[in-house]
């Protein structure tokens, strides 16, 4: 499966060899979903759980980056200060207003979807590096605010957020925590799948590569790039609530800095820009490195940076690119030898 | 009448791209522009589709409607298409993307339900697909539908772009230079195409063109642009015999007695 500009169903329309696709498919996901159902139970001991719950957060996250950035190429740099939105939303409803983890998640969605549309308004006039800086001044800002408003829990950040509870069951282990972070990771791969291969997902990609033809082919080209924006924001929502009800339940301004947007960037970069797949490679790759490495925090970005340039120069459409290319090569050396065999 | 274009200007700092040009389609019509280099022609496009905005005075109807100022989504989705001279296909895409992409305003779902990805968005995704995959095939580019559009050759992607320009399925069809680097052979057989589109879904034509053969076969007026003003108009026969066209294209007939001086110096 494929994410980046090719479809299967479209040669097997014409072949009728379409409803096998289909079920292959369904049986793909199905797959899947059973595995992820019983890879807590797999983990050695409750630190590798905790880590699982992470990876799949960070997994909506890349995965809400890639709509933004892989799909409709804008450069933002601002993604992680919509996490924070998120992530505080939800805590300050459940501390101060008392709000029930289910109350607060949707509630901090709609709050991070708004920000999101703010946070897009630069897009319609910049591009490329000045959008990046725009975006960057918008996310340090926030984050600024953060740490200087006492209401928010300025430096000191906040603690006590109550985990969700179900029927009167306090969801506070990280194994169970899991079973509410996974369903909304495969919900979000799922949305992300359906907006590629949807109008909406065409119309991102024809901007990102030609705004100009893109309107002159009937795309409002406004209109998308805050839908890009708003979608995204939604995703970097959910996990910023998700990140911040999970036990031990305290957020603080400081995770949400530069260092790591950079590591988010990363996540997306490594497994290419524009594959759904690869930012999720990406999300699960950089979150174990990530953390294999925390002994040596100093040099992390060091290293990570060295990581994002090396993969630009060399491998710009990352992981997923490579497959890709692999994909659309054996296409056409079928198409050259079906058509050699006709002649 | 199906395009009225009265009194368009655009001036790029002091020079005029154009300069009050008024323009008359009628429906069906096939209209040729011509003009040597940097006579305005492809800024008059782009003041059509709306990439740039007329000066004051410039008003535009299309079908009855006013539509001057509207921003280019806003044209197009009227039922103007356009190709550009750098053709700007989306290459990154599929070929059959790309056709989507200008199909996309006959969709006829929201964005919530593509999100959801109900049955309703699968069914129509299939119409489209299948209605696409016919007008691939019948620009003659099918089986290259799941190709990425940058991988195609030159020919190939001049169809193409015209082939995104039709899955619109426009009203009004502008081509800029479609045939511009074509080989003589495939200038005919793109014309071809051209003729049997229009035949098939009852199009009206405007193309500029610097192949003046395209022009005169197979456009039934030609208007003629030089420094952005429109110079003359009328059938081929009489563009053909037009001194002011002439002139603008080989420059002034020189005397018998001028030469002579010119050579004595």
């Amino acid at each position: 499966m494929t994410a980046h500009g090719t479809d299967e169903a479209a040669p097997a329309a014409t072949t009728g060899a379409k409803p096998v696709t289909a079920t292959r498919h369904l049986l793909a996901w199905v797959a899947g979903i059973g595995v992820l159902s019983v890879l807590p139970w797999l983990a050695v001991n409750d630190y590798h759980r905790f880590l699982l719950d992470l990876i799949l957060i960070n997994v909506i996250l890349a995965v809400g980056l890639n709509i933004v950035k892989g799909f409709a190429g804008q450069v933002t740099v601002g993604h992680i200060a919509l996490m924070a939105i998120g992530a505080y939303t939800s805590a300050i409803l459940a501390t101060k207003f008392g709000f029930p983890f289910w109350l607060a998640l949707p509630s901090a969605v709609l709050v991070t979807a708004l920000a999101g549309a703010i946070v897009g308004i630069p897009s319609f006039r910049l591009e490329g590096a000045y959008l990046a800086l725009a975006t960057l001044g918008l996310a340090e800002s926030v984050r600024i605010f953060i740490s200087a408003n006492d209401y928010l829990g300025a430096s000191i950040g906040i603690t006590d957020i109550p985990p969700p509870s179900l029927f009167g069951l306090r969801l506070d282990t990280h194994l169970s925590y899991y079973y509410v972070v996974m369903p909304l990771a495969l919900a979000g791969v799922y949305f992300s799948f359906c907006i590629l291969r949807s109008n909406t997902g065409r119309a991102f990609k024809a901007l990102r590569e030609d705004p100009l033809a893109a309107a002159a082919a009937g795309i409002n080209v406004q209109k998308y790039k805050t839908l890009a924006f708003v979608l995204s924001a939604v995703y970097a929502g959910c996990a910023g609530s998700l990140a911040a009800h999970m036990t031990p339940g305290f957020i603080h301004p400081n995770s949400y800095m530069l260092a790591e947007m950079v590591t988010l960037l990363l996540m997306v970069i490594l497994g290419g820009i524009g594959h759904i797949w690869g930012g999720i490679i990406g999300a699960i790759v950089v979150t174990i490195v990530y953390d294999l490495t925390r002994d040596y925090y100093n040099y992390q970005m060091l290293v990570f940076g060295m990581v994002i340039v090396l993969t630009v120069m060399y491998m710009p459409t990352g992981i997923g690119g490579i497959i890709d290319r692999y994909i659309v090569t054996r296409r056409f050396v079928a198409l050259r030898k079906a058509k050699g065999d006709a002649a | 009448m199906l395009l009225e274009v009265t009194g368009f200007s655009k001036h790029f700092g002091g020079l005029a791209a154009v300069s009050n040009v008024d323009l008359n389609v009628e429906e069906g019509e096939i209209r040729g522009i011509i003009g040597p280099n940097g006579s305005g022609k492809s800024t008059l496009f782009n003041l059509i589709s709306g990439v740039y905005r007329p000066e004051p005075g410039g008003t535009m109807y299309f079908d009855g409607e006013n539509v001057t100022n509207l921003p280019p989504h806003e044209i197009a989705s009227r039922g103007i298409s356009r190709t550009f001279q750098m053709l700007r296909i989306f290459s990154q895409m599929t070929v059959l993307e790309n056709l989507l992409v200008g199909h996309q305003r006959h969709t006829r779902y929201g964005i919530l339900s593509a999100i959801v990805g109900t049955p309703a968005v699968w069914a129509e995704e299939r119409r489209m697909r299948a209605e696409m995959m016919d007008l691939l095939a019948f620009i003659g580019l099918a089986d290259y539908a799941t190709m990425p559009a940058g991988e195609l050759s030159g020919g190939q992607r001049r169809l193409l772009a015209l082939g995104r320009a039709m899955a619109m399925r426009p009203k009004l069809l502008m081509l800029d230079e479609p045939a511009a680097g074509l080989s003589p052979l495939n200038v005919d057989k793109l014309l071809e195409t051209v003729l049997s589109l229009k035949e098939r879904f009852g199009l009206t034509l405007i193309i500029i063109e610097h192949i003046l053969k395209v022009v005169m076969d197979t456009c039934d007026l030609v208007t003629v642009l030089e420094h952005g003003e429109k110079i003359a108009e009328g059938t081929p026969a009489e563009i053909k015999d037009d001194h002011h066209v002439i002139e603008a294209y080989l420059g002034k007939e020189m005397k018998d007695a001028d030469v002579r001086a010119f050579l004595r110096g």
